[in-house]
């Protein structure tokens, strides 16, 4: 969608590859990830538990511990290696200009500050230019003004009676409220990429329903691209323009969600579609025989093959490359050959 | 399917949890997780309950098996009735009713291996001799589609979706007739919940079980529920055949929930409808009918009287004021515009 008018991504990852050394061996979470984000589309990174889908996003901000970890790989950003970067250099990155949300959001709050302390204590950090402006314009005190930019931000977000929840703590709001005011700190600083790891996951429908239009909303109005890591396939199908499988530390499929929907190549990701249940669709569901492999000791080949009804001898022995534009529609599976991608 | 006599009748029930002062241990009040719901679940059929978070729908399950005190009301077991029983009277019933909750992972002990998880509900709730278990467990995992070589194994060697196999293999050890499935599928990936899902189907109808099913998820419920009850704030507002709740809800709130739902088909985009307020206060719910204050149908009549449980065609009911306007809207083509 967007990378037609904008072709530059403003995050490219290039075979990214992590993996953890414990005693069974080396694990081999991520095995070459490749893709693209461009500004101002939502991207779906979709796929089963355990596939690697946080550890991507976890790892480029290098938010993983760091002992008996290996990455190899590049990410660019804004014409730097972020993998590259030393942990002062990353600070300026991480929160700044790509900030991230997680799934339970009243844990991911400081529960020993009152909301209203840690939202100014950020408008301090990132909004400097902004304090001072409203200082001079309306002629406030410095704690004032602090007070009335967190008002305006958070009333950006739908969260109304600021003066009550300001003196609030983390557990005395419910989800819903949480997760707005997660998203009020992580546009503070106007962020070039916000990553959701399974943001709406810990939430009931109708909260869901929601936050997905809020996070919609401010990616469209401000330009922010968002990488959406959900296992829900629905709301990838309803508010992303772009959808990315998992599978076993793989990509095995990226598209734009319409194409991806319509026409799925990949065995996992016409499985995986088969298994959902739709609204007002009675089709019988479908699961994937088999399990997810042990990544201690992955299969030969193609992770996918001990499961896939379409293996081929070569599946066994030999990794898919990716065929296809990453810029379009990419698969990696051994069934397709880069013409029959269009 | 026979669904002439009700397995379970539900009249009136209330469970009501005491709200203590910290230091006296005073009751101050009462959260009032159940309030008076009347219910039947006939033999041989999936009854859902769908609700947001604290609705009260693990409650009911619950207070149905007898897991959670009573306030008042009766619970009624092919006619029998069983609220009062003590536990020892109750011990008849007890392997008739099973439960599988959420997570398999803590509803398993962690020390015993599968069999000695199977033969400890053998030998608690069935007259099967000892030497017997070891078949019997056998034929279990074999229900469930387990291999026998799995019973000598602990729970952390399996995944999410054969530890939940093995928590219905263990409930239906004791031959229960109605089960109670607590969100049993919400915590596993979509291809292994469909092959659970799959699995129920096939019990239910080769042992002729009854099936509670609580979810929050509308969309399998479609797929496995002959009926479904929608529960708000400790009510049951609707009680419709599947099909027919999902494609012509009765319920302002029904309808609410079911557009809220993300479906996976990227060209039914236009849904997505937005539900403003939050779910009330189980301490303190409002008067009249409780979704009123969320409600865009609302009147003044609304905030004043609790609807009674309107009879429809179909057998089942709704509880709302005004179903029949809301009815006539939906079925005229432009009704969505009603807002």
């Amino acid at each position: 969608m967007s990378n037609m008018t904008q072709p530059e991504p403003i995050l490219s990852v290039n075979n990214l590859c992590v993996s953890f050394e414990d005693s069974r061996g080396v694990m081999r979470i991520l095995e070459g990830i490749d893709f693209s984000l461009y500004p101002g589309e939502v991207l779906a990174l979709v796929g089963e538990t355990g596939c690697g889908k946080s550890v991507t996003a976890k790892s480029m901000l290098d938010l993983i511990p760091q002992l008996s970890r290996t990455r190899t790989g590049r990410v660019s950003f804004e014409g730097k290696d972020l993998l590259k970067l030393s942990n002062r250099e990353l600070t300026q990155v991480r929160g700044r200009s790509i900030a991230m949300i997680f799934q339970n959001p009243q844990s991911s709050i400081n529960p020993v500050f009152t909301l209203g302390e840690q939202i100014n204590r950020l408008i301090r950090m990132y909004l400097q230019d902004d304090i001072k402006q409203i200082c001079k314009q309306r002629n406030l005190k410095l704690n004032a003004a602090v007070r009335q930019i967190a008002k305006e931000k958070l009333a950006e977000v739908g969260l109304t009676e600021t003066g009550r929840l300001m003196k609030s703590y983390a557990h005395e709001i419910s989800g819903g409220m949480a997760q707005r005011y997660k998203i009020a700190l992580a546009l503070l600083s106007a962020p070039k990429i916000l990553i959701a790891d399974e943001a709406t996951s810990a939430l009931d429908v109708t909260v869901q329903a929601h936050i997905l239009k809020l996070l919609k909303e401010m990616s469209q109005k401000k330009g922010t691209a968002i990488l959406f890591i959900t296992h829900d396939l629905g709301i990838a199908a309803q508010i992303c323009d772009r959808v990315a499988v998992m599978y076993s530390g793989r990509i095995v499929e990226i598209g734009a969600t319409e194409e991806l929907f319509e026409n799925p190549m990949h065995p996992y990701t016409r499985g995986l579609l088969k298994a959902v249940p739709k609204l007002g669709d009675k089709e019988p569901l479908q699961g994937i025989s088999g399990k997810i492999p042990d990544l201690a000791n992955p299969p030969q080949g193609c992770r996918f093959h001990p499961r896939c009804d379409h293996r081929l001898v070569i599946c066994q022995s030999q990794k898919p490359a990716y065929k296809g534009n990453l810029k379009d529609y990419v698969v990696a599976c051994h069934l397709f050959n880069a013409k029959d991608i269009s | 399917m026979k669904m002439s006599d009700a397995l379970i009748e539900l009249q009136n029930l209330k469970v009501h949890f005491p709200q203590k002062k910290k230091l006296t241990g005073k009751v101050t009040t009462w959260i009032k997780a159940v309030d008076d719901v009347s219910l039947k679940i006939f033999t041989g059929e999936c009854l859902g309950l769908v609700g947001e978070s604290g609705c009260g729908k693990s409650t009911l399950g619950r207070a149905i098996l007898k897991l959670v005190p009573l306030a008042s009301g009766k619970i009624r077991y092919n006619g029998d009735e069983i609220q009062h029983l003590g536990e020892r009277k109750f011990h008849f019933f007890r392997p008739k009713m099973q439960m599988v909750f959420q997570d398999p992972k803590a509803s398993l002990n962690p020390k015993m291996k599968v069999k000695q998880i199977l033969s400890e509900a053998l030998a608690i709730c069935t007259e099967i001799s000892k030497k017997q278990h070891a078949q019997r467990a056998t034929e279990l995992m074999s229900m469930v589609n387990l291999r026998p070589e799995h019973l000598f194994r602990y729970p952390h060697e399996f995944s999410g979706g054969q530890q939940q196999r093995i928590c219905i293999a263990r409930a239906l050890a004791t031959q229960p007739e109605f089960l109670v499935f607590d969100e049993a599928t919400s915590a596993l990936d979509v291809s292994v919940q469909a092959q659970i899902i799959d699995l129920m189907v096939t019990l239910q109808g080769s042992l002729n079980l009854t099936y509670l099913f609580i979810s929050h998820d509308l969309s399998i419920m479609e797929h496995i529920c002959h009926r479904v009850a929608v529960m708000y704030a400790g009510r049951i507002m609707e009680l419709q055949d599947a099909d027919r709740l999902f494609a012509a809800p009765r319920h302002p709130y029904t309808k609410a929930l079911r557009d809220a739902v993300p479906i996976a088909d990227p060209t039914k985009r236009e849904g997505m409808a937005i539900l403003e307020g939050e779910v009330p206060s189980l301490l303190e719910p409002p008067q009249g009918c409780r979704f009123h204050p969320r409600c865009r149908q609302a009147t003044e009549i609304c905030s004043q009287q609790v609807p009674v449980a309107t009879k429809l065609k179909s057998g089942n009911w709704v509880r709302c004021h005004h179903h029949e306007d809301i009815w006539n809207k939906f079925s005229c083509p432009d009704g969505h515009n009603h807002a």
